[in-house]
């Protein structure tokens, strides 16, 4: 024991506790996202509760936690039904039940607005019944099959929603020349305006032909519907074109659950959001996320590597290249948010006001490239990354034994032919490291994007197929962005709680696999020259 | 080699040396240029006002000075206009002095002539006639565009009230008007006060009935009076004296004036010669004969709620001989004052900013500022008038604003507050930093605190102590804890981890006990069951296997006894305890939890800079040590952390950097309320988290548009200093050591 101590042992199992701690904290925030991002699409039994005075409540249960005044149990139950609620949410306590049960009917709807719907289905309406069903089905095999055909209808109606929003496009533009010619003072006899104005004119009545074409369409569909009670008896028309999915959630089998998930978690990846982004898909999100990276790298990645590579081969070693290094280091070190709002000073308002004055000066003062967009933003972050792409280039140069410089050199190539031939291929790994790392860095980086483009609801992907297709004005989404606005701006955050949690846990995912990758890349690639054979 | 591709080659080479120079030093510009930048946006705040006289022109119809008793310019500076002893307004051009219209105000009595006119408000007078009437006048500008799609203006003048003489010659009337109804002000000789009240109402059938009430005010004080002022909407008067006092009646009850302030203003009994409301009708600007211009506005004071005394709150600029006039800005809580002498002044009440100063060789005898406030209307004693356009975008901000303690309207003392908008256009901006940087200071203190001790015992551990195995699980493991985006941190912080502690406060405190408890409790276990085999494994670097089990445990036991702990000790309640026993409110996003979220993003930097600097240690300084007979705990201590430390050093530096810039922690898990305690229950607003919340709200080249790039520098400069210091030992080490 004595001894134990005079050996300074203790201490040692106090450095052992705090990285256990550390470490502990880091499975910690893991496991918390893990457990609520999986679990958030798992499709819950419906409970059903016999309250005292006869009430009853339908719903999924989410907790369970002590009374604020701890003389029992309560628990908290997602009752949806927002239309005829209220709310979503209600805490049960647990003294006021007397009956429990699990009601094979109980049906889960999903709607595009107002949340879930539980209850139980009564009736499905169609048009023409006997084209759609069949004798003797169920109802719901009905409304199966009405959904089928509704699905068809609405398969038409986006068509015509895709021409519309095409015409649209193409009517703006026109209108932009046409502005363009009264700024240039173009008088209204000119051929050309006049070709324009009759181009509005026909993209006009094309216009209003498709929007008929659209209402006559949707027209059709109202017709489709379906009754549904909830549990204490009072009954909700549920349209078939606003059901986004729906299923009996106590009759499911395991591979129905798992059904439904994989099918959640599809439209998780491809879908646009519903219900002010608490519902549906991140699509725009990834998608913005993912370009923004790209056009980030483009920028970043040669800058960073050839600024490297003048440090690390170019310079020489005096007091300026020390300088640099400090500079560079200061420039990662630098506070994202002062990212932010240099990008807004320098690009937003100085480069893009200026790009605007000189060629959209017909559209001021709405402004096209002095308000922030995918490009600002990009180039902000370009800026906040190039220091990781420096830094790593340039311990990844710094790596090669100079012994292989000079044999290079020796053998007659020039200063560039060895960078090119011999440095660059060698130190491409890590090379690679510093790119990954600094994707994964912009991925998650949210601040400077805040002032410098990124909306909660992009009206357009920045990419699509209307000319240019590349829009880099455009705003844009973000997953990072997209966890603060659900979880912090969201009217219904407890509604939003799942959404936020999945979210997280794509970014999660995304980020440590990028770092991963970069790490093994790294340490496989310090292995290889401090135990290598040259 | 051919001569060709010689060439070629080399020319490569040399295009190739020439672009990747230029990069480098573009970088090392860029560096500077975001400084530069951010701190170009930011000086206009510091900079000094100046006003640049654009336009002289003579009186038109030939009047002189001494015949003129208002001038003033529309909004756009195009017109000016003259009131003269007749009672005309005259309308002149500036740029060719052509006279655009004359509107005449009459009194109703025929060959009157105006004795004085009084500037009631912007393009507001009340004119004052030898008869003893007073009517209240109004320049409208109404602007419109003609067929060319030029500006062009109209003017007209309406007449608002109209107050018929009073019994008595009265020394000096002031006159209010308001939609419910007009006050007049009369001081009589023996300072005696005659007050009328017409309040006009509307009952539910739209009829008007307007009531007269009268009141007089006998001997209001033993010196003679000598400036009047009643604020816009008649409810307020002030009253000065020629001994330095100042009073303050309510009028807001028809007929019944109630004195509120009576007060020896400046001690030394000097005389009061002018008076003014700022915007907001709160401040009182004040001139006297030794031509200080001071502010005061009535201070809640310990008598009771609701009692209030005028005090002074703002001592501005000293004239050279007693102030004449004072002229407040419709715009921002400017005063324009003119001196005996004829020089003006331009002061900003609340930041105590002394803007300009004008002295003109010909004095100046009227002066009035426009609209926004951006030019300067003056009239000079030889029958110029001369417009001078004010350069002074920010006057509200200046080193005083940002920095010091400033007294803001109805606060009961100078405080530092940021607040920097409201509802209403009369707000005042308080635009201080200090709550900003205290936020900062405050929250980068609360994360190191939890953060330096875990990091660097970790580091110790993972590079002294533990496995090589496990080394090569731990250094990515927590590299990858550094790659966790920090909007995920604050999220989880906000979302999870602060109702998880609000909950069960207790709980987490039991840890605090819990967990030293039991890793002593093991380490008496420990010391007798060390010599088996498997202890010997576990001591050699394997010791966490032992600890993670126990941490959980006790973590798990201490929520599990928590409630127990609310009910025993705190009453069932430990968010009430704390309010009753030590007066601190527990807010759900506090301190507590900054210091775990921002602890966490900054752990992982520290950790690895830190473990670097320690395994980079060169082997034979440690094995000398142990070779000695030292300890392996010895060895560390005395020998591998001293040689370690300018790095450990470095490491700290980066990580206080990396918290001091952090912004999406700070802004989802703290309360973003910029106060300044110290308490731990309680949230704060540090810079970063500022600039994110308020830079959507700001319009660009807007005072606090500027201000957030002040702030932006601010960070810059506190993470170039911390990085700098850090980079500059790194280097020393890295020359010391050969690399690092």
């Amino acid at each position: 024991m004595k001894t134990f101590i005079s050996r300074g042992e203790p201490q040692v199992w106090l450095t052992a506790a705090a990285l256990t701690t550390t470490l502990l904290m880091g499975l910690t925030l893991i496991v918390v996202v893990m457990i609520n991002g999986l679990g958030a699409f798992w499709p819950s039994r419906l409970v059903e509760l016999e309250l005292q005075g006869g009430q009853k409540v339908l719903g999924e249960l989410l907790r369970r936690e002590p009374l604020p005044d701890h003389s029992g149990m309560r628990q908290q139950f997602k009752v949806g039904n927002r239309d005829l609620y209220g709310m979503d949410f209600r805490w049960v306590d647990e003294k006021q039940v007397i009956g429990r049960q699990w009601p094979q009917q109980a049906i889960t709807v999903e709607r595009s607005e107002y949340g879930h719907f539980f209850g139980f289905l009564k009736q499905v309406v169609v048009p023409q019944p006997e084209q759609v069903f069949d004798a003797g089905d169920s109802p719901w095999q009905q409304l199966a099959s009405a959904r089928k055909a509704v699905a068809a209808l609405q398969d038409k109606l986006d068509e015509v929603m895709s021409q519309i929003n095409s015409v649209n496009y193409a009517l703006e533009k026109e209108q932009d020349r046409l502005l363009r010619f009264d700024y240039q003072g173009v008088s209204g006899e000119d051929p050309q305006r006049l070709a324009v104005k009759a181009e509005i004119e026909s993209l006009k009545a094309e216009f209003a032909q498709l929007v008929r074409q659209q209402r006559q369409q949707q027209g059709q569909l109202t017709g489709y519907y379906a009754q549904f009670e909830d549990v204490n008896g009072r009954t909700k028309r549920i349209e078939l074109d606003g059901i986004v999915r729906c299923y009996p959630s106590n009759e499911l089998s395991l591979v129905g659950r798992c059904g439904i998930y994989a099918s959640k978690l599809w439209e998780l990846l491809s879908g646009e959001p519903r219900e002010s982004n608490t519902e549906g898909g991140l699509f725009p999100a990834i998608f913005g996320t993912v370009l923004l990276v790209f056009v980030m790298s483009l920028f970043s990645f040669p800058l960073g590597v050839i600024a490297a590579v003048y440090l690390r081969e170019y310079a020489g070693d005096g007091l300026m290249v020390r300088l640099v290094r400090i500079a560079v280091n200061n420039l990662a070190g630098i506070p994202s948010i002062v990212y932010g709002i240099f990008g807004l000073g320098f690009f937003v308002y100085g480069i893009g006001s200026g790009i605007d004055q000189l060629f959209f000066p017909e559209r001021l003062p709405t402004p096209t490239f002095g308000t922030g967009g995918l490009l600002w933003a990009s180039l902000t972050l370009a800026l906040l990354t190039v220091p990781v792409v420096i830094v790593t280039t340039e311990e990844a140069l710094g790596a090669i034994p100079g012994g292989i410089r000079e044999g290079s050199l020796a053998l007659g190539s020039t200063r560039f032919q060895t960078l090119t031939r011999i440095l660059l291929p060698m130190a491409s790994p890590g090379i690679m490291t510093g790119l990954i790392l600094s994707m994964a860095r912009a991925a998650g980086e949210v601040a400077p994007l805040m002032i410098t483009g990124v909306v909660k609801l992009a009206p357009a992907l920045p990419l699509d197929g209307q000319f240019p297709f590349f829009h880099l004005e455009r705003k844009f989404m973000h997953l990072g962005f997209h966890i603060y606005d659900i979880g912090f701006q969201s009217p219904n955050v407890e509604a939003a709680r799942p959404m936020v949690f999945v979210t997280t846990l794509l970014l999660v995912l995304i980020v440590l696999l990028m770092s991963g990758v970069a790490i093994r890349l790294r340490n496989r690639m310090k292995k290889k020259y401090t135990f290598g054979t040259f | 080699m051919e001569k060709k591709t010689l060439r070629r080659i080399k020319r490569h080479d040399r295009i190739a040396a020439f672009g990747i120079r230029g990069t480098g030093v573009l970088v090392i510009a860029g560096v500077i240029l975001i400084l530069l930048l951010i701190g170009r946006e930011a000086l206009p705040l510091f900079s000094s006002p100046t006003a640049t006289l654009e336009q002289r022109v003579a009186l038109p119809d030939g009047l002189t000075a001494d015949a003129v008793l208002a001038v003033g310019v529309d909004e756009y500076l195009q017109q000016a206009y003259v009131v003269d002893r007749q009672g005309r307004f005259i309308f002149f051009r500036l740029a060719d002095q052509q006279v655009v219209s004359r509107l005449s105000a009459q009194s109703g009595v025929d060959d009157d002539v105006l004795t004085q006119v009084e500037p009631v408000s912007q393009y507001r007078y009340a004119l004052h006639w030898r008869s003893g009437r007073i009517s209240l006048q109004r320049v409208r500008f109404v602007q419109h565009y003609n067929e060319q799609g030029q500006r062009v203006s109209s003017v007209f003048l309406d007449q608002e009230a109209s107050f018929a003489p009073v019994d008595a010659l009265p020394n000096r009337t002031v006159v209010a008007r308001s939609d419910q109804g007009s006050t007049r002000v009369s001081l009589l000789p023996g300072q005696t006060l005659d007050i009328e009240q017409q309040v006009t109402e509307e009952d539910f059938l739209g009829n008007e009935t307007t009531q007269s009430y009268r009141s007089v005010l006998e001997q209001v004080h033993p010196d003679a009076l000598t400036v009047l002022k009643l604020d816009h909407g008649g409810r307020t008067l002030y009253a000065a004296t020629r001994s330095g006092g100042l009073l303050r009646w309510d009028l807001s009850e028809p007929g019944v004036p109630r004195l509120l302030d009576k007060v020896q203003a400046f001690d030394d009994h000097r005389a009061i010669t002018a008076l003014t409301l700022l915007i907001g009708d709160q401040s009182l600007a004040v001139g006297d004969e030794t031509g200080l211009i001071s502010v005061w506005f009535p201070v809640p004071t310990e008598e009771g709620p609701g009692s209030k005394r005028l005090g002074l709150i703002h001592a501005l600029s000293v004239h050279d001989a007693p102030v004449e006039q004072l002229v407040p800005s419709s715009r921002n809580r400017t005063v324009l004052s003119l001196d005996d002498n004829g020089v003006a002044h331009l002061d900003y009440s609340t930041s105590e900013r002394h803007l300009l100063t004008l002295v003109e060789k010909e004095p100046f005898t009227l002066a009035a500022l426009s609209v926004r406030g951006d030019a300067l209307l003056g009239l000079q004693r030889d029958g110029a008038v001369g417009l001078w356009r004010i350069d002074c975008p920010h006057p509200e901000a200046g080193f005083k604003a940002l920095f010091g303690k400033i007294w803001y309207e109805s606060y009961q003392e100078p405080q530092w507050v940021w607040q920097s908008s409201a509802a209403s256009d009369e707000f005042e901006a308080k635009l201080s930093l200090v709550p900003l940087i205290f936020g900062t200071l405050k929250g980068t203190f609360y994360a190191m605190i939890f953060a330096i001790p875990l990091a660097l015992l970790g580091a110790v551990y993972t590079s002294q102590f533990g496995s090589v195995r496990l080394r090569e699980v731990v250094k990515p493991a927590v590299e990858i804890m550094a790659a966790v985006p920090s909007v995920i941190i604050g999220f989880l912080a906000a979302l999870w981890f602060a109702p998880l502690l609000e909950r069960s406060f207790p709980g987490f405190v039991l840890t605090l006990v819990l967990v030293p408890l039991l890793f002593v409790l093991l380490l008496l276990v420990w010391s007798s069951l060390r010599q088996r085999p498997w202890a010997r494994y576990v001591e050699r670097g394997h010791e966490f296997l032992v600890l993670a089990p126990l941490l959980v445990l006790a973590l798990a036991m201490a929520l599990q006894l928590g409630p127990w702990l609310e009910n025993g000790l705190f009453g069932g309640d430990f968010k009430l305890w704390l309010f009753q026993q030590a007066g601190v409110r527990y807010d759900a996003r506090n301190s507590i939890v900054i210091a775990f979220a921002l602890g966490f993003a900054v752990i992982p930097i520290i950790f690895t800079m830190a473990e670097d600097a320690l395994s980079n240690v060169p082997g034979s300084l440690k094995a000398a040590s142990l070779a000695l007979g030292a300890s392996r705990w010895q060895t560390v201590w005395r020998v591998v952390l001293p040689s370690a430390s300018p790095g450990i050093f470095a490491a700290i530096m980066i990580g206080l950097g990396r918290a001091v810039g952090e912004t999406m922690i700070v802004l989802m898990a703290t309360g973003n309320t910029p106060i300044m305690d110290w308490s731990m229950f309680n949230g704060m607003r540090p810079l970063s988290a500022n600039i994110a919340v308020e830079i959507p709200e700001a319009p660009h080249g807007d005072t606090l548009y500027r201000v957030l790039f002040l702030s932006a520098v601010l960070l810059f400069v506190m993470t170039f200093v911390l990085n700098t210091v850090a980079e500059i030992v790194r280097q020393r080490l890295r020359r010391k050591y050969g690399r690092f």
